[in-house]
């Protein structure tokens, strides 16, 4: 077969903005980023605690009110982690990353839901499951995602 | 059930990346194809199951451009947005409702059009998940593949095994993509890294691919065929997101097949099914296959590979095809497992035929770290 004359047809690939509402919950979560702390929501009736924390458990579907949030210590044991050597580039390909980066799946102290999150100031060799890791903030907080640079192992 | 159901016919098209073909051309081809097979005409289905995704194909209602391909134009026609095996399951109810009594399943992805691990990435959590950039189906399952090695002692070397054996037998397999007859365990930990330890040769391949089962009622299949395909259980079950998952055991598919085992009335159900082919989009995945489907116990995965019990010649074997690292059109993939497991019981599988197949297990997946599954135990003899 020929190679094919490609024809590029507007609106692919689709380009469209999209406005979620966070909700109560969430939007606590986010904000209290500012203040440096992370928030959870603790099931009043089965006690599972969830990071960010929700409206309603999923588990025995009990209302989380926002007197059942609660703060977490920022720190948490990695239990799961890879060393990334490529990245999305949101169009579909993968590029090559200049430098590995780490991801970590972390349990946060006083929580049961699993956050992914980057790790940093870490030799990949030195990481092992089961460590202790804590959030490095940003500077200037401003209650944004962005607020948690990544985590680290803690001293 | 209150009522029996067969596989009567199923046809798939030959996978690849980015072949000289049409989404459309690919979705006629294995619909007359089934059709064909069935020795039927379109008129004689009743209901059509479409099996494509938005994202996937570039446009909102992937279905209504198909259904002309399909043959089901002023039919009745509905659609699944997850693993075609999990369409096979709607046809069956439609079947069972007592309102029809034969079905098509036609299942499409062209992985070409546009990355699949690109859209896992939209399957995440957009307000938390996205924002980290670094996860995606593939990252997600390297932690999940850690994970899995340090709790049960899994080397790399074991894990490359089943990609060995998979791309292998896809060599075999005419209807494959990624066929590697001389692949070995050196050439799969040389290739490149992803996401540590997953490798290119870990990953199953991005293909572009359809595939069309056929269902009928008892008093038809009868009429159709003489050799129906006995949908003898089936099971599904879905895990939660994977914030609140433990990433350790694949549990929902554990309890997939314990439904689907006893509806098939299986007591012993690694002695009693004579293959199995499941979908496998990365190698670890199917050593925790192995133990969810109850073949070993939990974290025993690795010695089944090492002993060769599900290479062609083993006790049990497992993706004579080639299994989803042989070919991946993602939403068609389950589907495919059940034209192949169908294959094995009608003795048409060619140079992969496994000798004296009763029944065979099917698996089919949707998403991040095998979050939804299905098991189909089907048979030969009613």
């Amino acid at each position: 077969m020929e190679k094919r004359e490609i024809t590029q047809v507007s609106g692919m690939p689709i380009v469209a903005g999209f406005q979620w509402s966070v909700g109560k919950m969430m939007e606590r979560f986010i904000k209290s980023f500012a203040e440096r702390k992370i928030l959870a929501a603790k099931c009043p009736k089965c006690g599972y605690t969830y990071v960010p924390p929700r409206l309603r458990c999923g588990k025995c579907y009990t209302k989380i009110e926002e007197e059942n949030l609660v703060e977490l210590s920022g720190k948490g044991t990695l239990i799961g982690y890879t060393t990334a050597y490529v990245q999305l580039d949101g169009k579909g390909n993968f590029l090559d990353l200049d430098k590995p980066k780490m991801v970590g799946a972390i349990k946060l102290e006083d929580s049961d839901s699993t956050i992914f999150m980057p790790l940093g100031e870490v030799d990949p060799k030195d990481v092992k499951e089961g460590i202790k890791v804590e959030a490095v903030w940003r500077k200037e907080t401003k209650g944004e995602i962005a607020d948690i640079v990544y985590f680290k192992p803690a001293r | 059930m209150n009522r029996k159901i067969a596989i009567v016919g199923y046809a798939q098209t030959h996978h690849e990346h980015d072949p000289p073909n049409t989404r459309e051309g690919m979705v006629f081809e294995a619909a007359k194809g089934a059709l064909d097979k069935a020795g039927i005409t379109r008129e004689a289905i009743d209901t059509v199951i479409n099996v494509s995704s938005d994202y996937q194909d570039g446009r909102t209602i992937s279905n209504l451009f198909l259904v002309m391909a399909e043959g089901a134009y002023l039919k009745d026609e509905s659609k699944v947005e997850m693993d075609g095996a999990f369409g096979v399951l709607y046809a069956m109810m439609r079947i069972l409702s007592g309102n029809h009594d034969t079905a098509m399943v036609v299942g499409v992805t062209q992985g070409s059009i546009f990355s699949p691990h690109q859209i896992s990435f939209y399957t995440l959590d957009p307000t938390f998940d996205r924002q980290i950039g670094l996860l995606n189906d593939i990252s997600a399952a390297a932690i999940q593949a850690r994970m899995y090695k340090n709790k049960h002692d899994v080397s790399d070397e074991q894990i490359a095994m089943v990609s060995v054996k998979n791309l292998v037998n896809a060599a075999s397999n005419p209807y494959a993509h990624r066929k590697i007859p001389d692949l070995n365990v050196k050439k799969v930990l040389g290739s490149k890294l992803y996401y540590d330890p997953i490798r290119e040769l870990n990953i199953s391949p991005i293909s572009d691919g359809a595939c069309a089962v056929v269902l009928a009622s008892e008093e038809k299949a009868k009429e159709i065929t003489d050799a129906p395909v006995w949908i003898k259980g089936v099971g599904s079950c879905q895990d939660s997101y994977l914030r609140d998952r433990n990433l350790l055991k694949l549990e929902s598919l554990e309890i997939a097949a314990k439904k689907a085992y006893e509806m098939a009335g299986l007591k012993n159900p690694s002695k009693e099914f004579d293959v199995a082919e499941v979908t496998e989009r990365f190698s670890h995945e199917e050593l925790m296959i192995y133990e969810a489907l109850g073949l070993c116990s939990e974290g025993r995965g690795k010695i089944l590979i090492e002993t060769g019990v599900t290479e062609r010649k083993g006790q049990i074997p497992v993706n004579p095809s080639g299994g989803a690292l042989g070919a991946d059109p993602v939403l068609a993939t389950g589907l495919v497992r059940i034209a192949e497991a169908a294959k094995q019981i009608r003795g048409e599988a060619g140079k992969y035929q496994i000798q004296g197949v009763r029944q065979a297990l099917a698996h089919g997946q949707t998403g991040l770290c095998a979050q939804s599954n299905i098991v189909f135990i089907l048979g030969g003899e009613e």
